[in-house]
């Protein structure tokens, strides 16, 4: 394992960061949150942020904090679709896969919601899971698991993220693909 | 910084340092006691920082007491408020976004011929599990011609390939692939494809030893016995019962075991109704005919010769050998004597062509 500073990360794998943020955007203007503050991408720490208003409404928090790691995990797949049978089973050399691929473990990268995003649905999530939210119960297990991951970024867990649906995405895709 | 006064001992604090607690602005040293008395009248004890509402909380500008609009805690002026509403995407944001989706449709534009190969390679590869090989080979064959290169491409087709038999085809993808070389070589497929092409090698090194022991009188069992460990190592081998049968069939005329040799004739002429085994039975019924001296059976010799040369459909070299065969096959009918071809040859063509 080495150390590589987050800034050196964040700056290699900027598209990442820059859809992370376009997507919580997003979900926060599709809910009508009010938005303070937009940083799409910084030398720092954290590379990029929105800062809107909390609400009480669920699904809009759900969305908002989940959303961006549903986005970048499907632009992940998509990008590396494009990529991967070229680069990984067809030994193809060809330069615009390879940007592909970048793009895709870019994004895929920054998928991973932040600490704080996940402590909002944390603590809101219970009581609705009692009451048969259905996004309250998905989103238990799923924030737990991103918890985890959260703090295995040290050792690299959000570029085995990345690699893991860059790689069993599109292997899944084209095997069923393969099917029809 | 604006500066307010603390409700509770009247000083004069910066905005910095002012909390508010239900409606009242606090300094920070009496804030603690009011928030106590608070929780213990039963009122809601919720501290925040002072916010001064004659500035945008946003942009600083001022906007006096009552102006702009209320956002939660904060006030903001009206053009902040319309961009805290309804915050806009970045002109250049939407650009890229743009600029990303088109990369997207030229990827997939561009990527087509990749998708087809790799859907070639995945069908060829579930047909090499289901143990298809020959119906896999001509999806993993067209993948091969856009990559060369692939290490699981080139693989699966040598496996495909080697057992259904083709062993040319696995030698041209073993050979066209990097040189022969495999990224990595421990891998249990690599090993499998290695282990196959190796039994092949062996296998026709034997048949190549048979065939020559074949042509030499009086080594014919040994002949058969190479060829059927060369079937063992690799069963793959195209026509193999065609194969054994027929030096079986040089093992039952060298014993003159006519009937033997007859059944395997007939068993191969009902497998592959082919000019080749239209002459073996017309060879093994002639030899019926010479020691028997039914003319059924030369009647029959003869009509499989004919048959052979209508199958031969042509083709000058089969017509050649042919010939060459039914000048025997006369002789075999017309003399009642049954001998090998060197024998013959020696006999009637004369060294130097025996020796061919």
């Amino acid at each position: 394992m080495f150390f590589i500073p987050g800034q050196v990360i964040a700056l290699l794998t900027f598209p990442g960061v820059i859809i992370h943020e376009t997507a919580h955007l997003f979900f926060c203007k599709l809910f009508k949150l009010k938005v303070f503050n937009v940083c799409f991408f910084r030398f720092g720490n954290p590379a990029g942020y929105v800062i809107h208003e909390t609400t009480e409404n669920f699904t809009a928090m759900f969305f908002v904090s989940l959303g961006p790691f549903m986005i970048n995990t499907l632009l992940c797949v998509i990008f590396c679709t494009a990529a991967f049978l070229p680069v990984w089973e067809l030994q193809v050399t060809d330069p615009l896969a390879y940007f592909y691929y970048w793009l895709g473990l870019s994004i895929g990268m920054h998928a991973f919601p932040s600490t704080t995003d996940l402590s909002h649905l944390w603590k809101a999530a219970p009581a609705l899971a009692k009451k048969g939210n259905l996004l309250a119960i998905l989103s238990l297990p799923l924030s737990a698991v991103l918890v985890v991951l959260n703090y295995g970024r040290v050792i690299w867990a959000d570029l085995g993220y990345g690699i893991a649906v860059g790689v069993l995405g599109p292997l899944a895709i084209f095997r069923a693909f393969a099917r029809m | 910084m604006s500066q307010v006064s603390c409700c509770e001992c009247s000083k004069t604090v910066s905005g910095g340092e002012a909390y508010e607690l239900n409606g009242k602005v606090y300094c920070g040293p009496c804030v603690p006691a009011a928030a106590e008395r608070a929780e213990s009248a039963g009122q809601p004890v919720s501290v925040t920082r002072y916010v001064d509402k004659s500035i945008c909380a946003r942009c600083n500008t001022y906007i006096g007491d009552g102006g702009g609009i209320e956002v939660g805690n904060a006030r903001l002026c009206l053009a902040c408020s319309e961009r805290v509403q309804d915050w806009p995407y970045p002109q250049w944001l939407k650009l890229s976004l743009a600029g990303l989706l088109l990369l997207l449709a030229f990827a997939l534009i561009h990527g087509r011929k990749y998708f087809q190969a790799g859907k070639d390679l995945y069908r060829g590869e579930q047909l090499v599990e289901k143990g298809q090989f020959k119906d896999a080979l001509p999806y993993l064959k067209a993948t091969m011609k856009l990559a060369p290169n692939s290490d699981k491409g080139a693989l699966l087709t040598a496996k495909a390939a080697l057992l259904s038999g083709d062993v040319q085809t696995a030698a041209q993808v073993l050979q066209g692939h990097n040189n022969g070389r495999f990224e990595n070589s421990d891998k249990p497929e690599f090993l499998e494809v290695k282990r196959l092409w190796s039994n092949a090698n062996t296998a026709f090194e034997k048949l190549d030893k048979a065939t020559k022991l074949e042509a030499q009188d009086g080594s014919e069992a040994e002949a058969a016995k190479l060829a059927h460990e060369a079937v063992a190592i690799y069963p793959q081998l195209p026509y193999a019962n065609l194969l054994l049968d027929e030096y079986d069939e040089g093992v039952a005329f060298a014993k003159k075991d006519y009937d033997t040799y007859l059944a395997l004739a007939e068993k191969d002429w009902g497998l592959v109704p082919a000019s080749r085994t239209a002459a073996m039975i017309s060879s093994a019924l002639a030899c019926k005919y010479a020691v028997s001296g039914d003319s059924t059976f030369r009647q029959r010799s003869e009509e499989m010769l004919a048959k052979a040369k209508e199958m031969a459909n042509g083709d000058k070299q089969t017509l050649d050998r042919l010939a060459e065969f039914e000048e025997r096959n006369r002789y075999r009918l017309e003399s009642r004597q049954i001998i090998t071809k060197s024998a013959y040859d020696q006999k009637f063509r004369g060294a130097k062509n025996a020796a061919k």
